[in-house]
């Protein structure tokens, strides 16, 4: 036994000595949760132009987003950090650049001119104390919807452009009864996504700016509010029974085999309908549903740099950082993650149609809405999404809904 | 231990099938039914071809069986860019598993031994504050000892994990040895102390040596439980010695394209080959070493 | 019995790491959580002090309450459950059957899965659309239903089906290793009597066995407040919040949602009850110990 501790002590101090790496190697260890076939085609994409610059990636995938931001900010806080690690475009590392963990890249954004070919938003949520923390690497619209072209047009339906065309097209599906009108994944996240499309397009950009960003709890009880509330438990009459619990992938899949009508979804839903072998606006199509004449929700991705010592760490990532905001990466990544570029100078004729449609969105500054991620911390998104998680899923009427999400928005955060 | 040596004592097998046979078979046959089911749907599922899973009954047989999915979870399933299947993680598991079973046996039945057969003084304030631990879920205590290790420099690698089950093992370990300790008879002690022998010498030479049928069920119930762990594994592991649950994980929860249902169950029957060899290996061992003491006390 | 020196202090350096472990990691991490919950710690732990005020968000949080509610609607009927299942099965295999040997190995290998793996082939297992309904129904049971699963109001009862189905072999063999401990002689007696043999468990067999119900129902209730991996896999707390649980709530405040100071909170309350829970116990064993 007490050799045993002496061994464990030896080997304590061995573990003190750190190799060091030379100079010259230039090694990225990145961690990120794209682990699925297109998430993966796409990170390649990151990964092979660091090795053409000379580097050696190292992958660190784990599936679950919850899962890598535990695995990457645990190391953080224990000093032994990856290079770089993935988080979504917001305020989840806030606190990272409070306890000053992470490393600015205010340079490489100057040099590539980012605020000039950026949208503002992203700059913003890319910016603390006056500097980039971040590398926004892609815009996702996360309020899209999706339909079947031929499942619509059998029943004599054209592309719905507000809620009310939506709402009268669902029920030509269900009166019809072939097919499940609307594809629904009964998971709280993407309970909450189809929420924030209906608050967006029923209720318009200044009152998801106003829930989401200020906490408007007055808002949440207007009457325009509970109209949001209502029509979005309307939706459930139009779900199938083995919603609850159905992965999102796997409702996508029913509309394109052609078992369900439509689905609300962000725009990686397009890689489903790209894996299946079909053709934008012609087997599918893509639009954004409003009442008010737009508002495409913008979320996205950000790579962030863990402060390092060690020169050649840094190099890496500054590295890492120039390339991934290249126009032809961004052209090359967007083709195989669905999201479009974060760069608006980019030769946009390479994309297919929809990506087409989403860069003409977010060209107009009028159209463009930041995702919950950028307005609120997580925190209070995941209150929000538990009360709307219980209202989707309970008989619980929309006075008491909004008195909820009222409470949330008043509770400290 | 010679308790189960005994004839069995609750009824002789009876020449003839009366009803009341009949009716405890049948009652064994269906619970063993509702036992089999899962086991069942999962080896017929990765055996069958994403066509015959679409079609969609789950409890029918494989029309064409194959065993491509087997090969492809093990040599050839990607987890972000690397394609190699849960054979790494394979290796990595058993790296961790060995030593990690090892020395929480040994620091479990040594502080069992020092807390049934030493009065050591406050012994039960330990012993209770371990039971009140063995209730608290441990994903408490991830991001302290986070902190902790990165504070003694150790930050991720084998070592850290396997302290990490260590510590996480202990209460279970401690109680299970302190209670079979305390069952044996305490003459046998007293006599070796007599002799003159000293704590670690009563340990090694007669206290290990009788606690063999513990011993298997403590291999048993820790192989199982570190086999099986993931998020103790993911955050202290390291990224070198990723356990196999990890890639496991990520294996089948990526969300993109159609789930293959039968790569995904062929990689959990791969993952849980391990402990299910243990237990149908070892049933027997685990009934004869809970008989022997675990229970009492 | 006094002790030479050099044998207390061999004593000693055994319960040395354990007791290094009980004051760095147990007792150090339990004081860093009660403290953190007195903060308003976020996604990085701080020293904001805010008195009770995660305890009144905590309190008055929906997903909590239902939380707290599951947790023991499970627990009740998961213990009862798995002894209950366990102890038949004991006494069925008691009774000297054939292959004794394969059947315990069925009854036992469930505990050997993992919970990640228990609740994926469990939740496919009850769902409408592609399990046991589906099954039933396409082998002409069109009326058959089975969608406990997709229900707010019985979702939680499908976590304790497979709960039950993980932990009813580990209970079976504890109770088995009981029954195989009782004399002979009890039951020479009873045949003399000519007491039925349901009867002789009723009335001696399990009032002899207290130990190990204790020892299993111990086990079982340890899972029942760890219970976290079944509810993600199976339902992610769903659907809506009908099916989540007190770890779960802690661990998505922890992570996901960054929000260490209800988490903490949370994992406070659940601390202290269970403290409340077993010390009288422990207490209650202790005395009994010194008696006997």
């Amino acid at each position: 036994m007490k050799r045993a501790l002496f061994a464990s002590v030896a080997v304590i101090a061995t573990a003190w000595v750190s190799v060091p790496v030379s100079a010259e190697e230039m090694k990225a260890e990145v961690i990120h949760w794209w682990t699925s076939g297109g998430e993966a085609a796409a990170v390649k994409v990151f990964a092979d132009q660091f090795t053409k610059a000379g580097g050696t990636w190292i992958d660190s995938a784990v599936a679950g987003a919850a899962n890598a931001r535990n695995a990457a900010i645990s190391r953080t806080v224990a000093g032994n950090p990856p290079t770089a690690m993935q988080l979504n475009t917001g305020k989840q590392f806030d606190e990272l650049v409070e306890g000053d963990l992470l490393a600015d890249v205010d340079a490489v954004a100057a040099e590539g001119n980012w605020n000039g070919v950026m949208p503002a938003a992203f700059v913003a949520a890319a910016t603390r104390n006056g500097k980039m923390f971040a590398v926004p690497i892609n815009i996702h619209g996360q309020n899209w919807l999706w339909y079947n072209k031929s499942v619509l047009v059998s029943v004599g339906a054209a592309e719905p452009k507000t809620w009310d065309d939506a709402f009268a097209v669902l029920d030509k599906l269900k009166a019809d009864g072939k097919v499940i009108p609307l594809a629904f994944s009964g998971q709280k996240v993407w309970e909450r996504n189809l929420f924030s499309a209906v608050l967006i397009g029923v209720g318009g950009g200044p009152m998801w700016v106003g829930i989401m960003g200020k906490r408007d709890a007055a808002l949440a009880q207007s009457a325009e509010f509970k109209a949001v509330a209502l029509a979005y438990k309307k939706l459930k009459a139009y779900v199938d029974a083995g919603a609850p619990g159905r992965n999102w992938n796997d409702a996508t899949n029913l509309v394109i085999q052609g078992k369900a009508g439509m689905q609300i979804m962000g725009d990686w839903a397009k890689g489903e309908f790209v894996a299946a072998g079909k053709v934008p606006e012609k087997d599918y199509g893509c639009t954004v549903l409003s009442n008010h004449g737009g508002g495409y929700m913008m979320g996205g991705d950000v790579f962030v740099f863990p402060k390092t010592k060690d020169a050649s760490t840094t190099k890496a990532q500054v590295t890492l950082a120039r390339l991934m905001l290249k126009p032809e990466t961004q052209i090359q990544f967007s083709l195989k993650k669905g999201s479009i570029p974060v760069r608006s100078d980019v030769d946009a004729s390479q994309l297919d149609a929809c990506a087409q449609k989403g860069m003409q969105y977010v060209s107009n500054t009028a159209q463009q809405l930041p995702s919950a991620d950028m307005l609120a911390p997580p925190a209070l998104i995941g209150a929000l999404e538990d009360a709307i998680s219980q209202y989707w899923n309970t008989n619980m009427g929309a006075d008491e809904f909004s008195a909820k999400v009222a409470g949330v928005l008043k509770a400290q955060y | 231990m010679t308790a189960v040596a005994q004839p069995l004592p609750a009824a002789r097998r009876p020449k003839r099938m009366t009803p009341a046979r009949w009716g405890l078979y049948a009652f064994i046959f269906i619970t063993a039914l509702y036992f089999l089911l899962p086991l069942y749907v999962m080896v017929v599922t990765s055996l069958k071809p994403m066509a015959e899973i679409r079609q969609g009954n789950l409890l029918a047989l494989p029309i064409a069986p194959s065993i491509e999915a087997w090969v492809k979870a093990w040599t050839s399933a990607c987890t972000g860019l690397t394609c190699q299947g849960i054979k790494i993680g394979f290796l990595n598991s058993l790296r961790i598993l060995v030593p990690s079973v090892a020395i929480s046996i040994l620091v479990g039945s040594l502080t069992g031994y020092a807390l049934s057969l030493w009065r050591v003084r406050g012994a039960n304030i330990l012993f209770g504050a371990m039971m009140v631990v063995a209730f608290i879920p441990y994903q408490l205590f991830i991001y302290p000892l986070v902190r902790v290790f990165s504070f003694t420099g150790l930050g991720q690698s084998l070592l850290t994990i396997v302290m990490i089950h260590t510590i996480f093992g202990l209460p279970t370990m401690t109680l299970l040895f302190r209670n079979y300790f305390a069952s044996l008879p305490v003459e046998l002690f007293k006599a070796a102390r007599v002799d003159g022998a000293g704590f670690y010498q009563i340990y090694a030479r007669i206290m290990m040596p009788m606690a063999t049928p513990m011993i298997v069920v403590a291999v048993i119930l820790q192989t199982t439980g570190i086999w099986n762990d993931f998020i103790l594994g993911l955050v202290f592991a390291g990224r070198d010695n990723l356990p196999m649950t990890v890639q496991l994980n990520n294996i089948v929860n990526s969300t993109q394209g159609e789930r293959a249902y039968n790569v995904d169950m062929a990689a959990t029957l791969l993952t849980a080959l391990l402990p299910l060899a243990v237990y149908f290996g070892s049933g027997r061992w685990f009934v004869r070493g809970i008989a022997a003491g675990a229970v009492k006390g | 019995m006094r002790l030479s020196l050099t044998s207390r202090f061999s004593a000693i350096s055994a319960l040395l790491p354990a007791l290094l472990v009980m004051l760095v990691v147990y007792i150090g991490a339990t004081s860093w959580t009660v403290w953190m919950s007195l903060t308003n710690s976020r996604m990085l732990p701080n020293n904001n002090f805010v008195g009770l005020r995660q305890y009144e968000t905590l309190l008055g949080n929906d997903r909590w309450i239902t939380s707290v509610h599951n947790i023991v609607i499970y627990g009740v009927l998961f213990v009862s459950f798995a002894l209950l299942i366990g102890f038949l099965l004991a006494v069925a295999i008691d009774q000297r059957v054939r292959a004794e040997d394969t059947i315990r190995s069925i009854f036992l290998y469930p505990y050997s899965m993992s919970f990640v793996v228990t609740g994926l082939v469990w939740q496919w297992l009850l769902n409408p659309t592609l399990g046991i309904q589906h099954v039933l129904r396409s082998w002409g049971f069109e009326n058959a239903t089975f969608d406990w699963i997709v229900r707010p109001e019985t979702a939680i009862y499908c976590l304790v089906i497979a709960g039950v189905w993980q932990a009813s072999g580990l209970v079976m063999a504890i109770m088995l290793a009981g029954l195989r401990g009782v004399d002979e002689e009890i039951w020479k007696a009873a045949r003399v009597d000519g007491l039925p043999k349901w009867r002789v468990y009723m009335s001696i067999i399990i009032p002899m066995m207290g130990a190990s119900f204790a020892t299993a129902a111990v086990l079982l209730s340890t899972g029942v407040v760890r219970l976290y991996d079944l509810s993600v896999s199976m339902t992610n707390g769903g659907p809506g919040i009908a099916s989540e649980v007190p770890a779960k709530f802690v661990m998505d405040h922890l992570f996901e949602r960054a929000n260490i100071g209800l988490a903490t909170a949370a994992a406070t309350t659940m601390l202290i009850t269970v403290i409340a829970v077993v010390a009288p116990y422990l207490y209650w064993r202790a005395r009994k110990g010194e008696m006997r």
